[in-house]
């Protein structure tokens, strides 16, 4: 079910919790080198299913690949495969900036002759060269995050996962951070990235809209906003299109009550 | 605030259990294990004199109660392996001739082979042993004198009539399962209250807090009252255990009881806050708890006698808040003495409560600001 | 499992350590503290039982026996009470911790040849203390009344006559019984669980509260690798504070070390690790410190302080209270140290002990990878 233009493909993946679904027989594929969006409010399940791309949790039922490998039975090859930063900060507050690279380097095993040069692609990219011996918890928002990335892909993976990385960043840099994702899939890398801002959506190659465990809309950003509104909104926005997406599902999943009405 | 410290420790049921259970487990710990009463000593009988005597003697040292035969053995080297295993933990050995030497008018000797490891325990069984031994030469004497002058007139004797106050039988656990609510009240209210104020500052949920209109007194009230009750939940879990499962006589009021426990507290919550804010983390704040509350236990009186420690050590018992309470619980439970012979060491608690409540408040005030 | 990811944890780890004096030097500090009072303060060891006495008789035959007491090592007369209230209110100030009260008639019956009743009150909320000054007591009455007799029979035979049966004794391991000498070797066991109960149960519930867990998972980090590298720095700990404790014992404390130093050494590894595993699980658990400390405290430090022969003897608890000791692994430790420092003795009559530490380490290492494997994957 992998062909070699595809870095992501997802059947049917589910996860419940007891009697939660928290992601409802959801189906996709993410093409090499695309920035994948993955919208939804809060709760829909985004993160869900982000974990379980990521080999962190095992899905109820489904079937998917990663990088070409099993979700199912080659979690631990696809952690050496892709890169992975979580919507909260989870780099070691008491080490500094270098000893966090140091740290990273050793698990992902980055062999000795490229490690430098990694470590100053890091540094070079989050701008973080003068503070290199800071203590990583006196550092502020925008640079936390771009080293969790510059951590997250020290190891040069073909598919890294963001989940909502920018949440709690500047405007300012929010827009460095988004450059950065551009140039690493200049580079060829894919990027599946977790967002509920809007105007980041904007940004991405195709987006999927995820909405209460269920996927309820996917293409290019531009296309579905052509397809899905309606004629009259003048210069539509995502944030027209997020809420009249989500309207309509609402009004599918209960028709009588809005019949009633 | 209260209440939202309540959801947070309830919401976990495995914190509900540990909670609940810690003081029972401790109660049953102390109240089953700890014992110092010595019975039943693993013996072995080293007889090479196998004569009426020395039957007679190790007869005398099973009836007591205390010794238990669990070998005869024949060499030295059999000894050796049963005191290294652990298997016996006293030997009584006879030489050859020993009923010999009794007969002939000298002294017999019975050696008796300890495993003085446990000293404490060592002790207690050479006690033992010197008092069989001693009424059975007394019998001997008499027997012998009886014959050698036919109108023979027993000599006067001591019998001591021994009597214990306050504990009759002189159990363990009359004496530690009271003192389990000292130390596990204290456990909880110090190292609960430090770590759950640090956890705040940690997740960095405290600066919300900090920009609400809570005053700081609102805030270490919100902290501390959840545990307080806490506290005083396990009080009752472990009267309960001592007077219903041990049968821990309560001759004391109650209400008193809940009286001290709620000085104590005080002091107990002062100290637990004055280590959340010299404490950055979790660990920290567990690391001086730890550092406290050991000698805090040791230097009580809860297991080691005051007395028996330096002078110079005493004195220092007498900052521990601990040592009063102890005093309180016990006369109590056992005593049921009141206020009136209690109040010095409840105006200790008080004073200390109090004084370490508001050092306590006033630093975190600073901290906090 | 490869060593290169457990070194780049335990390095990490290491600098978290470091970063943190005050947790270092209370990792020291803790089992010092707890040396020290072991071996200066602390003591079960009774003597100069403070005694009050009511002499109702005034005879210098009753000031014959109270002379015994007096005399004896074990005594110490404060109080000279005239009357019963002065007994009862020496024992409820704690003044005295026991009372002999010797009767009107004390003098009179021993001349008639009786044998007379003196009562002897015990503050009994001691149990300990109060049972080991009865039992002087009783020792030095005995030897009294056997004393009287002997005089009596040498008084009728009209010659010396020696007391038929004496009492040598001989202790063994502990020549001069002192408790410290026990309690020292037991205080290794106990200063591990703590490290293991302070420092380890903490580091995996840490890194759950602060979201560097989610991280962690993420990368290719295997629980072994995780469990291992985490163990390293603190096994360090660990084995430094051994290393204190056995040097304090030498040097201060005057313990008699007879066994096998490097056997000593060994053991205290097997243990340690499997002690410091424990901590692990109970962090890898729990997810929250708060808990994680609690659970440490009532399953790793009470049992190996109070249920591991430490300073309760086994021997003395109920049957099943007993059988429970067996499940606890500082059991063995205890009885393993304990006999090589006061018995001498090796591997030929400990190898079951120590051979339970080694699977007892091995069954909390494979539950701990389990426990992660389960937690991380839900």
């Amino acid at each position: 079910m992998n062909s070699p233009g595809t870095a992501v493909v997802v059947r049917d993946l589910e996860k419940r919790f007891g009697d939660f679904v928290a992601v409802n027989r959801v189906s996709f594929e993410v093409k090499r080198g695309e920035i994948f969006g993955f919208l939804g409010p809060n709760g829909a399940g985004k993160s869900t299913t982000i974990r379980m791309l990521c080999g962190i949790l095992i899905p109820s039922g489904g079937a998917g690949t990663v990088a070409g490998l099993d979700i199912l039975t080659r979690q631990e090859e696809i952690k050496a495969n892709i890169g992975y930063m979580s919507q909260k900060f989870s780099l070691y507050e008491d080490l500094t900036v270098e000893e966090n690279i140091d740290f990273y380097s050793g698990i992902y095993r980055i062999p000795a002759e490229k490690k430098q040069a990694r470590k100053e692609w890091v540094l070079q990219m989050a701008g973080l060269k003068e503070h290199l011996h800071s203590r990583t918890g006196t550092l502020s928002g925008g640079w936390k995050q771009r080293l969790s990335l510059g951590c997250a892909i020290l190891h040069e993976p073909p598919v890294i996962f963001l989940d909502e990385p920018t949440s709690g960043v500047d405007p300012i840099s929010r827009r460095q951070f988004w450059d950065l994702i551009y140039e690493l899939a200049g580079k060829g890398v894919t990027v599946f990235v977790t967002t509920h801002y809007m105007d980041e959506a904007e940004y991405c190659d195709r987006i999927a809209l995820i909405y209460r465990g269920e996927l309820i809309a996917m293409g290019a950003p531009a296309d579905l906003k052509t397809e899905k509104l309606r004629e009259d909104s003048i210069a539509p926005s995502m944030e027209d299109l997020f809420v009249s997406l989500i309207e309509a599902h609402d009004r599918d999943a209960r028709p009588q009550e809005e019949v009633r009405r | 605030m209260l209440v939202k410290e309540f959801i947070h420790i309830f919401r976990d049921p495995k914190m509900k259990a540990v909670i609940f259970l810690v003081p029972v487990i401790q109660s049953m710990i102390f109240g089953y294990a700890v014992t110092t009463d010595v019975k039943h000593v693993a013996t072995a009988v080293f007889d090479l004199d196998n004569s009426q005597a020395s039957r007679e003697l190790v007869a005398r040292f099973v009836r007591s109660g205390y010794f238990d035969v669990v070998a005869r053995v024949q060499n030295e080297g059999q000894v050796r392996v049963l005191l290294d295993r652990g298997r016996a933990r006293a030997v009584l050995r006879f030489n050859q001739g020993f009923e010999r030497e009794m007969l002939a008018g000298r002294t017999a000797r019975l050696q008796v082979l300890l495993d003085g490891a446990d000293s404490n325990s060592a002790g207690i069984v050479l006690e033992y042993s010197a008092r069989i031994a001693a009424e059975f030469s007394r019998t001997v004497l008499i027997e012998r004198s009886a014959r050698l002058a036919g109108a023979f007139r027993p000599p006067g004797g001591v019998d001591l009539q021994a009597r214990a106050w306050f504990n009759e039988n002189l159990e363990s656990r009359n004496f530690y399962v009271p003192g389990v609510i000292a130390i596990l009240v204290m456990l909880i209210t110090l190292m609960l209250t430090s770590m759950a104020v640090v956890r705040e500052k940690e997740v960095g949920t405290m600066e919300q807090i900090l920009v609400t209109p809570i005053t700081p007194g609102e805030f270490i009230a919100g902290k501390t009252l959840p545990f307080a009750l806490i506290g005083f939940v396990d009080v009752i879990v472990i009267t309960a255990i001592a007077v219903f499962w041990f049968e821990v006589p309560i001759r004391g009021n109650l209400l008193l009881l809940f009286l001290a426990t709620a000085l104590y507290l005080m002091t107990t919550l002062g100290i637990g806050l004055f280590i959340s804010t010299i404490s950055q983390t979790q660990q920290q704040a567990m690391m001086s708890t730890f550092f406290f509350y050991m000698p805090a236990i040791l230097l009580s009186g809860f297991i080691f006698p005051i007395a028996n420690m330096p002078e110079s050590i005493q004195w220092l018992t007498y900052l521990n808040p601990l040592r009063y309470f102890l005093i309180v619980i016990r006369g109590i439970f056992l005593k049921g003495i009141g206020i009136s012979v209690l109040w010095p060491q409840l105006l200790a608690l008080a004073v200390m409560g109090l004084l370490t409540l508001r050092a306590a408040a006033g630093r975190f005030h600073k901290t906090m600001a | 499992m490869k060593l290169f990811r457990v070194r780049a944890i335990a390095r990490k780890e290491f600098i978290h350590i470091v970063r943190d004096p005050r947790s270092l030097g209370m990792a020291i500090a803790v089992p010092m503290l707890l040396l020290s009072l072991f071996g200066f303060a602390l003591t079960m060891d009774v003597d100069k039982v403070p005694l009050a006495v009511w002499d109702q008789s005034g005879t210098p035959d009753s000031r014959e026996l109270i002379a015994q007491f007096s005399g004896s090592r074990y005594f110490n007369i404060r109080v000279q009470a005239r009357n019963y209230r002065e007994v009862v209110r020496a024992i409820d100030s704690r003044e005295a911790l026991a009372a002999l009260i010797v009767p009107a008639d004390f003098a009179d019956r021993m001349g008639a040849g009786q044998v007379v009743p003196v009562q002897a009150i015990v503050d009994g909320s001691d149990a300990n203390t109060a049972t080991i000054a009865m039992g002087y007591a009783r020792v030095v009455t005995f030897a009294y009344s056997q004393q009287l007799a002997l005089r009596e029979v040498q008084r009728v035979g009209g010659a010396a006559i020696n007391l038929p049966v004496e009492v040598r004794p001989r202790v063994w391991y502990n020549g001069d019984m002192e408790s410290k000498n026990y309690i020292i070797p037991g205080l290794i066991a106990v200063i591990m669980m703590v490290i293991a109960a302070l420092l380890t149960s903490l580091t995996v519930a840490r890194e759950w509260e602060r979201g560097t867990m989610e991280q962690l998972i993420s990368t290719p980090v295997r629980g072994p690798e995780l469990i291992l590298g985490k163990l390293l720095p603190y096994f360090a700990i660990g084995m430094l504070d051994v290393l204190l404790a056995v040097l304090m014992g030498e040097f201060f404390f005057d313990v008699p070390l007879r066994g096998n130093v490097g056997l000593l050494f060994a053991v205290s590894a097997i243990f340690l690790s499997g002690a410091l595993t424990l901590g692990m699980l109970i962090s890898i658990v729990t997810k929250s410190q708060l808990l994680a400390s609690q659970l440490a405290m009532v399953l790793t430090f009470l049992p190996a302080f109070l249920l591991s022969g430490f300073m309760y003897d086994i021997g003395n608890m109920p049957k099943f209270i007993q059988g429970i000791t067996y499940l606890i692994p500082a059991r063995y430790f205890v009885a393993l140290l304990k006999g090589i420092y006061l018995k001498g003795i090796g591997l030929e009559i400990l190898g079951m002990e120590a051979l339970l530490l080694v699977v007892f380490g091995a069954l909390v290492m494979v539950v701990a990878n389990l426990k992660y494997r389960k937690k991380v994957t839900v």
